[in-house]
């Protein structure tokens, strides 16, 4: 009787105990279909082992210390309550700020019940990208480009440093859709659009470049930085999305 | 996932008593003998290496705060590894889905290489990264700890299985992964 698939693996990974071992062994040795099928194993474990490494990245540097200061630290718990408060703050103004959201009818009737409901502003020209609901946010890897496919009739790329780890992409809803891997962000916008975007770069990305329409705009690589002038106004960069600005 | 604000200075005030050194000199000898072997793991589950560093570095901080080692800690550490992971995909989905309204979110990975990007060698971790990818989430982590010589009871604590049957189950496995590879090829 041959060997199982079971006891193929165990022989090939050293975790049969002594007297099975042994008898495993004996039979293999005298079954030409198990030591062909062993051999076989041990070659695909080989190829498959070979074909992960391919997936490795250097590890960062910590230490056993530095962990064990962190476990140390006190307020770690009240750290993550209060980034638990915040994320949820966060996700009640995503959710407000959500097309058609319940959230906008209660919030109002609570203001109106309240007796300090405001008048209605003008109505924008132009959607500002602070007051976005649609985006996208990437944690970006050693590169990545964001490629937006469309020269607008106008608007602009409001281009800001982070702290954050994540790019983050906002922009008035409709104004685009997105499609995103670790290395490439694209923004499909529409070409006769004139919508504002905001993007949020991490000061630590090592690499981030934005091309509208095949064309280089923008560029961070380490602390080298290939862009229009900063808006000291702003902080920001500003990248015009139309063939000459708007 | 934000990185991490570096560590406070361990005289300030502890909130535990004071580690005792044999469990401190427990916990450096678990992280010199796990910390890289997870990170890998993590890593190559996630093709996120700032993911996987934060989340092996999160398990390791989260065992000196017990102050005492779990019965199997090397398989606790997996588990809480592959929790943290868990945790952290659903939160960053759900956000992107509050991000990004329905008509406009359109996410996947590894999908969208450009001409410039077609190297062989970026290709094949693709590949890679694309065939891990259709693996049910416990042939995948069966085959990557087994991957870094984790033993079958290890394997099968921190995956919940009979440990009697872990050897089938990384023969499945690792044909289903060959299969996804193979598929690959002839992927768009």
């Amino acid at each position: 009787m041959h060997l199982d698939d079971e006891r193929i693996q165990r022989l090939l990974h050293g975790e049969l105990s002594g007297a099975a071992h042994d008898s495993a062994r004996e039979h293999v040795a005298g079954c030409e279909d198990c030591r062909r099928r062993l051999a076989e194993a041990s070659r695909e474990e080989a190829e498959t082992f070979s074909l992960f490494r391919e997936l490795d990245d250097p590890a960062p540097w910590t230490s056993a210390g530095a962990l064990a200061a962190r476990g140390r630290a006190p307020g770690g718990q009240r750290v993550r309550s209060a980034a638990a408060f915040a994320i949820a703050l966060g996700l009640a103004g995503a959710a407000y700020a959500l097309p058609g959201s319940p959230l906008r009818g209660w919030v109002a009737s609570v203001a109106g019940w309240i007796g300090e409901r405001r008048p209605p502003s003008a109505p924008a020209v132009e959607v500002a990208p602070d007051s976005a609901d649609a985006g996208i946010a990437v944690v970006p890897g050693p590169q990545l480009l964001i490629v937006f496919t469309s020269r607008q009739a106008a608007g602009w790329v409001r281009i800001a440093w982070t702290d954050g780890a994540e790019v983050i992409v906002r922009a008035p809803p409709g104004a685009a859709t997105f499609t995103s891997d670790v290395h490439r962000l694209v923004i499909d916008n529409h070409p006769g659009a004139a919508a504002t975007f905001s993007i949020e770069i991490p000061r630590q990305a090592p690499r981030v470049e934005i091309e509208v329409e095949g064309a280089r705009v923008f560029l961070k690589e380490g602390p080298r930085v290939i862009a229009p002038p900063l808006d000291p106004a702003s902080g920001a960069y500003r990248v015009p999305l139309a063939a000459s600005g708007p | 996932m934000r990185p991490r604000a570096p560590a406070a200075q361990p005289e300030e005030a502890d909130p535990l008593p004071e580690a005792t050194s044999s469990f401190h000199d427990r916990f450096v000898e678990l992280f010199d003998a796990h910390f890289q072997r997870l990170y890998r793991i993590m890593n190559r589950l996630s093709g996120e290496p700032e993911l996987a560093a934060d989340v092996v570095q999160e398990a390791f901080v989260k065992l000196y705060r017990r102050g005492f080692l779990p019965e199997a800690p090397e398989a606790w550490l997996i588990s809480v590894a592959m929790n943290l992971f868990r945790n952290e995909r659903t939160t960053r989905s759900r956000r992107l889905r509050l991000l990004t309204p329905s008509r406009g979110e359109q996410v996947h990975g590894g999908r969208l290489p450009g001409p410039e990007e077609a190297t062989s060698a970026e290709d094949s971790r693709r590949r890679v990264r694309a065939a891990l990818d259709r693996l049910p989430e416990r042939e995948r982590s069966l085959l990557l700890l087994h991957a870094e010589g984790y033993r079958y009871r290890e394997i099968a604590r921190a995956l919940k299985l009979n440990q009697a049957s872990v050897g089938t189950l990384l023969a499945r496995a690792r044909r289903a992964f060959r299969e996804s590879y193979q598929g690959t090829r002839h992927a768009p």
